[in-house]
This record gives structure tokens, C-alpha cells and sequence, in this order.
């Protein structure tokens, strides 16, 4: 059986986060197995300073919140989100 | 009724929508923009969001106060862009038959905007003399 090598999401960054990667959207390569914790990884390699805010993003795939361990498709739209400061 | 906006609020537009039918009393929160948070002094702050989430969101909770609260109705606005002290940046107005659903439910509204509504902010200083 076929299997991707990796799979291509859409990572999109707001708040703080946005200024630590420095860009508003980047496609994110994905290695397997494909989860949250996984693209996170794949994004903390390019931006070291991520890693500080690890405790405190939240997941969300398709405008949704998610688990980190939660499995992406290709084509996911996925964004790390800072604590909320709405109000 | 949800709204994410660049605009200025209007306030009386909202009480407007809910009132009149079986409302009997509106309970309505306002959060604006402070001058100092913690400790440093603010002249003003960007709010910037997620929107299509955002909206999703406020969407969520309305559903969830209409399961609450059937009775009442439930307005939430919030503001996005660069807002100056004084200036609104949300409101939740919850009109329902009786003034304790009212109080309850717009409480209710502007806590889960605060824990869930991917919206942020950042705080400009006054320019130094």
C-alpha cells in the first residue's frame, strides 16, 4: 500500500505567535504520524522560539479546537493559537 | 445576533434589536478600552482575530444561550482593529421575559467570549513627552 512521505496543511498565525514566525500563513510539511504534536515539531524546527509557547497554544484544524494528538488530512487548515485576549 | 466589526459599536442599534415581543428586561455588557493594564499606561489597543473562527464561535455560544435561556434572545458584538482609550471593543446584551435569565445569560456570553473567541490584543503606550 501507498503511503505519503508527508502531507501538506495550511498553518495560519495570530496574536503573538503571528510575530514569532513573522509571516500571517506558511503550507507546513507534515512527517508522519501526521498529528498536531507532529506539525508543531515540524514548525518549532523552523521557529526555535515556538517552543516557549508550547504550553499555551492551543489546536485548531478546520476553525475548530482539537487535541494536539488530533491526525491531520492534507489540506487541513490548522493554526497554533495563543491564549485568547478577546473582551 | 453575532458580528464581528471594524466599525464602532452601536449600542443603542443593539438594545433596539432585542427589545419589544415577550423581553422584559435587557441586561447588557460593555468592555472598553482601559488606560493602564498592569501597571503600564495604554493609549490604545489593536484587537486582531481569527475570523472565520471567531464568528464560528460566537455562533457556538449563541446556540448555546438560546439552549439555556430559551425565552431570551442574545446579541454579541466585538470589535477588531486599533481602538483608543474609552472606545468599545464588545458587547453582550441578552434581553429575556424576566431580568434573572437576562443577567445570567449575558454574564454567561461575555465569559465564554473572553475563554474561547480567537481574538487578540496588543497594547500601544502613549508616545513618551
Amino acid at each position: 500500500m501507498w503511503t505519503p512521505l508527508m502531507r501538506c496543511v495550511t498553518a495560519l498565525f495570530f496574536g503573538p505567535v503571528r510575530e514569532v514566525v513573522g509571516a500571517g500563513a506558511l503550507t507546513l510539511e507534515v512527517n508522519p504520524p501526521f498529528t498536531g504534536d507532529a506539525a508543531f515539531d515540524a514548525l518549532a524546527g523552523r521557529f526555535p522560539a515556538l517552543r516557549a509557547w508550547r504550553g499555551s497554544l492551543r489546536l485548531a484544524v478546520n476553525r475548530e479546537y482539537v487535541p494536539f494528538e488530533r491526525v491531520l488530512d492534507a489540506g487541513d487548515e490548522i493554526s497554533f493559537l495563543p491564549p485568547v485576549s478577546g473582551g | 445576533m453575532v458580528a464581528i466589526t471594524q466599525d464602532p459599536i452601536d449600542v443603542a442599534l443593539i438594545l433596539r434589536g432585542l427589545a419589544g415581543g415577550r423581553t422584559g428586561g435587557i441586561d447588557v455588557f460593555i468592555g472598553v478600552v482601559r488606560d493602564t493594564n498592569e501597571g503600564k499606561s495604554v493609549a490604545a489597543i489593536e484587537y486582531t482575530a481569527y475570523v472565520p473562527m471567531a464568528e464560528e464561535q460566537m455562533r457556538r455560544i449563541e446556540t448555546e444561550i438560546r439552549e439555556r435561556w430559551p425565552a431570551g434572545d442574545i446579541t454579541i458584538v466585538h470589535r477588531i482593529g486599533l481602538l483608543r482609550v474609552g472606545e468599545i471593543a464588545v458587547v453582550t446584551a441578552a434581553g429575556a421575559p424576566h431580568r434573572a435569565e437576562a443577567f445570567e445569560a449575558c454574564r454567561y456570553a461575555i465569559e465564554r467570549v473572553k475563554a474561547d473567541v480567537p481574538i487578540w490584543k496588543k497594547e500601544f503606550a502613549p508616545a513618551p513627552d
